[in-house]
């Protein structure tokens, strides 16, 4: 059986979760393997919680927030863009391969776009491999 | 031995001893221990062999200090046998709390650190490529050597710990404060942090704290910082807003930023990474472009926010293959 | 952790979450776990039955938690909570499992789907033990409302609610009101006068003792909440400028829209043939009372062309609505004008689909209009005729139907431009905060079900501000915002979301880090105390303050770190 990646999805409410319900409603068919976590803004989404996901077995993290300019809160997807660059210095330094995280605008209306872009990413972390992190966890431990 | 004296040991493991002579900065009050402890093992300063240890009863040792990592497997086999003989045991400094300094080395692996050691630096001739083993023969005896562990682990990974005293070293006044509370039996529950505030450094500081935008950072030789103004917010980074307070603020107060060695706020499951979420967020910038070129003013922000705590933070070490 | 007992409910909607997840497995699954005490299955949660089901499981079983597996939280979350409320429960000890928009309905693999269900299921469960009680707020309904655009819709919304009893803030940019609509004459399918009907607005706005008329007037700024907003309206005539502040509780955002620029189309010579013109060029005509070319002679053959801007790869995908009766109207007025002209009604479809429109083009055939069909995207192409030819222009036409290269005479043509969103829709958007989608229109609630309500609560949108319509369905969606807005007011109060940030005092160190990353001012700063401090009024619950907060002091009610940790873990697991 061919390696399945199980990716979070991070979401803001009025865009992005929004837009995946939109790709529902079309009944836009696309990989299974995202597993959609809500929230209000993509300004709540603190990094722990990229690591934590990766710390707690996920391949991949996909975090979505409304287009620059349209955020329903006015300014929350400005606090993400700011924190995301940093956020990706902390994983290279971790040695968390680049494409396993990634940041991307999603609106209301672009339930299509949603779809797209889970199939891409799903892609690609397939083509990663299972997460370092969650292989490394057995050994740890057990091995110095 | 006295018969009602405490039964103390004092250790260290991948340490660099500051945690011993932040002890000995107690002053007189080392002499006040000595009168009614037993100071059974410590290694900078008594004497107190390992077969000394293994020969005690289980529970013999009143109270284990315990500082510095565990880097490797005689750091872990004192640990465990320490643990065994001792009712009580504290894990003394940031390097036995959190990992500490050493914990750096986890961003690195254990194959570049020998090879950097050993092999490939300037001040070394080895063509032989030969860096220590756990076990070699000389002389038809054989050593052995501690093995040297891939990565660099806590105390509390290999053993059970009861408290967790901060610092990079812990201020005397906490300590004194600390080891007071223990002799009067006078602890929260086991498994606190003690010696240390609840609330991060910006409540003790004294420098004036006003709005926090940053549209530039600076290293902290680059600019004449003023000293009544928060560093952070004059651009240089201050680890002070995400670590408990303590510590006296001793280097802000000295004109340093706080460098995070107290450790996380109560809650806060990785230092790191909420430094980076406060300090992302006050950039003051809505263009992606000018935010990177902001973040060049951090040159190792990694190595800055996980500067202890890289052994303790939620990916504990780096996945590079 | 203090003993749990959840009930997990697998909703199969039907067959629409049946299909395609096992739902059975998901409910034998849920039961597995830890705290959770009933569990399951059943075909329409959200029908009565379904929710009497909770209700009744809640009472017998002494429920503490609840987890719906099923639709869309945005669909039924409301629902579901008012079940747990008559209960006796808190409605926010409810987590919804999307395993329809975001599972059934998007996958084709059962068993893959089914997996998914499971996971989301499970970080519903294990968030949800960590949920806390919250009430509602109730404050105060201002029964003023602001409408912002003084045209046919805007006009309709203000007289509905001041004859409802509130006071109106109608703000219109231009000097006048009317909008668009007082820029045409008469309209299609009846030929009715636009200019009666709107001249019978005006006056009615401007005599209402209800209703302040603010022309040449801008909204500046909109802050507050529903029931609770300050705005500040600037006024400028000539180079005076005023400003004035006005509290209301609703809005009605009525902006209406802008023609398509029909120079962008450059196979239609439009702006270098002289009588080229476009839709509202040729009204401008007509309510001057005549039919004629630049030149002031009658034209004997005047050709309408479908579709410029609109139904176009190149321009705009969307049909603009309106044109197609429009066309057949000037069809109509041209004949009445000069019966001897001929008229051609160049189309690609002819979209008749409202009350009168099929027996009013039927009339147009009848009256000898020529119809030629063009295929969207294979445009025809029109150039200034020769010395020659008794006519201005000829149009060359790929006749669609016949399957003929048809060539037609012109001495005027009329381009039915579309409708587009205005220039200033972003800024209006921002202004009110709400959304547009990709052609700049403003986002209703729900396409079907809540076509006037906004994602932001007090904030209406009506008419062609939304998209592309005419004016029957205008003028309802200004009655129907106008009413959603008395319902609310009439009721003195609205319970607003118990979903806000809080500092927690002993933890807060008084760094301040938070300060100024809130975009409603909700945070303040107590000197004294050296701590900061949420204004629970002002706060929408975004979160930005609190994972920015390096001492995990402030908390987002209902989205706590430990509910998202323990969700993370869920589905994962």
């Amino acid at each position: 059986m061919s390696f399945e990646p199980k990716i979070v999805g991070f979401l803001c409410n009025w865009c992005s979760y929004t837009g995946a319900d939109l790709a529902g409603t079309s009944r836009i068919d696309y990989a299974p393997n995202v597993r959609i976590i809500r929230v209000m803004c993509c300004a709540r989404i603190d990094p722990t919680f990229v690591l934590k996901a990766l710390r707690d077995g996920a391949d991949g993290v996909l975090i979505c927030g409304c287009h620059p300019g349209d955020c329903h809160y006015s300014e929350g997807n400005y606090k993400m863009m700011r924190r995301y660059p940093l956020l990706k210095k902390l994983l290279a330094d971790f040695g968390i391969q680049e494409a396993r995280v990634r940041l991307e605008w999603v609106s209301a209306s672009e339930g299509q776009r949603f779809a797209d872009l889970v199939n891409d990413m799903t892609q690609r972390v397939r083509e990663l491999g299972p997460s370092p992190v969650r292989m490394a966890q057995a050994t740890d431990m057990a091995e110095r | 031995m006295a018969e009602n004296k405490l039964q103390i040991a004092l250790y260290w493991g991948a340490a660099c001893g500051g945690c011993d002579v932040a002890v000995l900065d107690t002053n007189e009050f080392i002499l006040d221990i000595a009168a009614v402890a037993d100071i059974r093992m410590w290694p900078i300063a008594t004497d107190g062999k390992y077969s000394d240890v293994e020969a005690m009863e289980d529970g013999e040792l009143d109270l284990t200090i315990f500082n510095g990592g565990v880097r490797n497997s005689e750091n872990e086999q004192i640990a465990r046998l320490l643990r065994k003989k001792s009712k009580m045991l504290v894990a003394f400094g940031a390097c036995a709390y959190m990992g500490g300094i050493p914990g750096l080395a986890n961003l690195t692996s254990r194959d570049k650190i020998l090879d950097t050691v050993y092999v490939h630096n300037p001040s070394i001739e080895n063509g032989g490529h030969i860096v220590p083993q756990p076990q070699s023969r000389l002389d038809g005896k054989v050593l052995d050597l501690p093995r040297f562990y891939r990565r660099v682990y806590r105390l509390d990974h290999v053993v059970d710990v009861d408290y967790y005293l901060p610092g990079c070293p812990p201020q005397p006044g906490q300590v004194k404060a600390v080891i007071l509370a223990i002799v009067k039996g006078e602890l929260p529950a086991k498994g606190s942090v003690v010696g240390a505030s609840e609330v991060a450094l910006c409540e003790d500081c004294p420098r004036t704290k006003g709005e926090k935008k940053i549209k530039r950072f600076y290293r902290p030789w680059e600019i004449m910082a003023d000293p009544e103004t928060c560093l952070l917010e004059q651009g240089i980074l201050c680890c002070g807003v995400a670590t408990r307070s303590g510590c006296g603020v001793r280097c802000p107060n000295s004109g340093i930023p706080c460098r995070g060695c107290y450790g996380p706020l109560p809650g806060v499951i990785d230092q790191g990474a909420k430094l980076a979420s406060a300090v992302a967020s006050i950039i003051d910038s809505k263009d992606p472009a000018e935010i990177e070129t902001i973040l060049e003013g951090l040159p190792d922000f990694t190595g800055f926010a996980y500067r202890y705590g890289v052994a303790s933070s939620l990916l504990q070490r780096s996945y590079r293959q | 952790m203090e003993e749990r007992k959840i009930g997990v409910y697998v909703c199969n909607c039907g067959s629409n979450i049946a299909k395609m997840v096992d739902c059975d497995e998901v409910c034998a699954y849920a039961a597995q776990q830890p705290g959770v005490t009933t569990v399951k299955s059943y075909k329409y949660m959200c029908s009565n039955p379904g929710q009497e089901m909770i209700i009744a499981d809640i009472k017998a079983d002494g429920l503490d938690r609840v987890v719906v597996a099923a639709c869309s939280p945005r669909m039924h979350e409301p629902t579901f909570r008012k079940a747990l409320q008559t209960a006796g429960l808190n409605p926010y000890f409810l987590e919804m499992a999307n395993i329809r928009e975001q599972c059934s309905w998007v996958h084709d693999e059962r068993n893959a789907a089914t997996e998914k269900a499971r996971a989301l299921t499970l970080g519903a469960i294990r968030r949800v033990t960590y949920h806390q009680p919250l009430e509602r707020r109730s404050v105060d309904m201002c029964p003023n409302v602001l409408v912002i655009g003084g045209g046919m819709v805007g006009m309709t919304a203000a007289l509905e609610l001041a004859d409802g009893g509130s006071r109106v803030y109608l703000v219109e940019r231009q000097n006048c009101l009317g909008g668009n609509v007082a820029r045409v004459d008469l309209t299609a399918p009846y030929l009715d006068s636009a200019r009666d009907m709107i001249t019978a607005l005006i006056t009615r706005t401007k005599e209402h003792p209800l209703i302040e008329v603010l022309l040449n007037s801008e909204v500046n700024s909109l802050e507050g909440f529903v029931g609770n907003f300050k705005t500040v309206v600037e006024t400028i005539w000539g180079d005076q400028a005023a400003t004035n502040q006005y509290e209301v509780g609703n809005v009605v955002v009525a902006t209406g829209y802008q023609e398509f620029d029909a120079s962008r189309v450059t196979h239609y010579g439009y702006g270098k043939l002289p009588n080229v013109l476009t839709s509202f060029e040729f009204e401008t005509m007509l309510r001057a009372g005549r039919v004629e070319t630049k030149e002031g002679k009658s034209p004997q053959y005047v050709a309408i062309i479908h579709c410029v801007g609109s139904r176009s790869k190149e321009f705009h995908t969307y049909c603009s609505r309106v044109c197609c009766m429009t066309a057949l109207k000037y069809a109509r007025e041209v004949k009445s004008a000069v019966p001897d002209c001929y008229v051609s009604d160049i189309y690609v479809d002819m979209h008749a689909f409202g009350k009168g429109h099929e027996d009013f083009y039927r009339r147009g055939s009848e009256a000898k209009t020529l119809f030629l069909m063009y295929a969207k995207n294979d445009h025809p192409v029109i150039r200034k005729a020769g010395p020659k030819d008794d006519c201005e222009m000829l149009i060359e036409v790929n006749e669609k139907l016949s399957r003929e290269v048809i060539e037609i005479p012109a001495d005027l043509v009329i381009l039915m431009v579309g409708m587009e969103s205005r220039k200033d829709s972003e800024a209006v958007a921002r202004l009110v905060n709400i959304s547009r989608d990709k052609d700049g229109w403003f986002i209703e609630s729900h396409p079907k079900l809540d076509p006037v309500a906004t994602t932001t609560d007090g904030i209406y949108i009506a008419g062609a501000c939304a998209a592309p319509k005419d004016i029957p369905d205008s003028v309802a969606q200004a009655r129907a915002a106008a009413g959603r807005i008395l319902a609310r007011t009439i009721r003195g109060t609205i319970d607003i979301d118990a979903v806000f940030a809080e500092i927690d005092e002993d933890k807060c160190s008084g760094c301040r880090v938070c300060n100024e990353l809130c975009p409603y001012s909700a945070i303040d700063f107590n000197v004294d105390k050296k701590r900061s401090n949420v204004i629970s009024a002002l706060c929408k619950a975004c979160g930005a303050c609190v994972a920015a907060c390096p001492s995990g002091a402030i908390t987002a009610r209902h989205f706590t770190d430990e509910q998202i940790f323990a969700q993370i873990e869920g589905v994962l697991a």
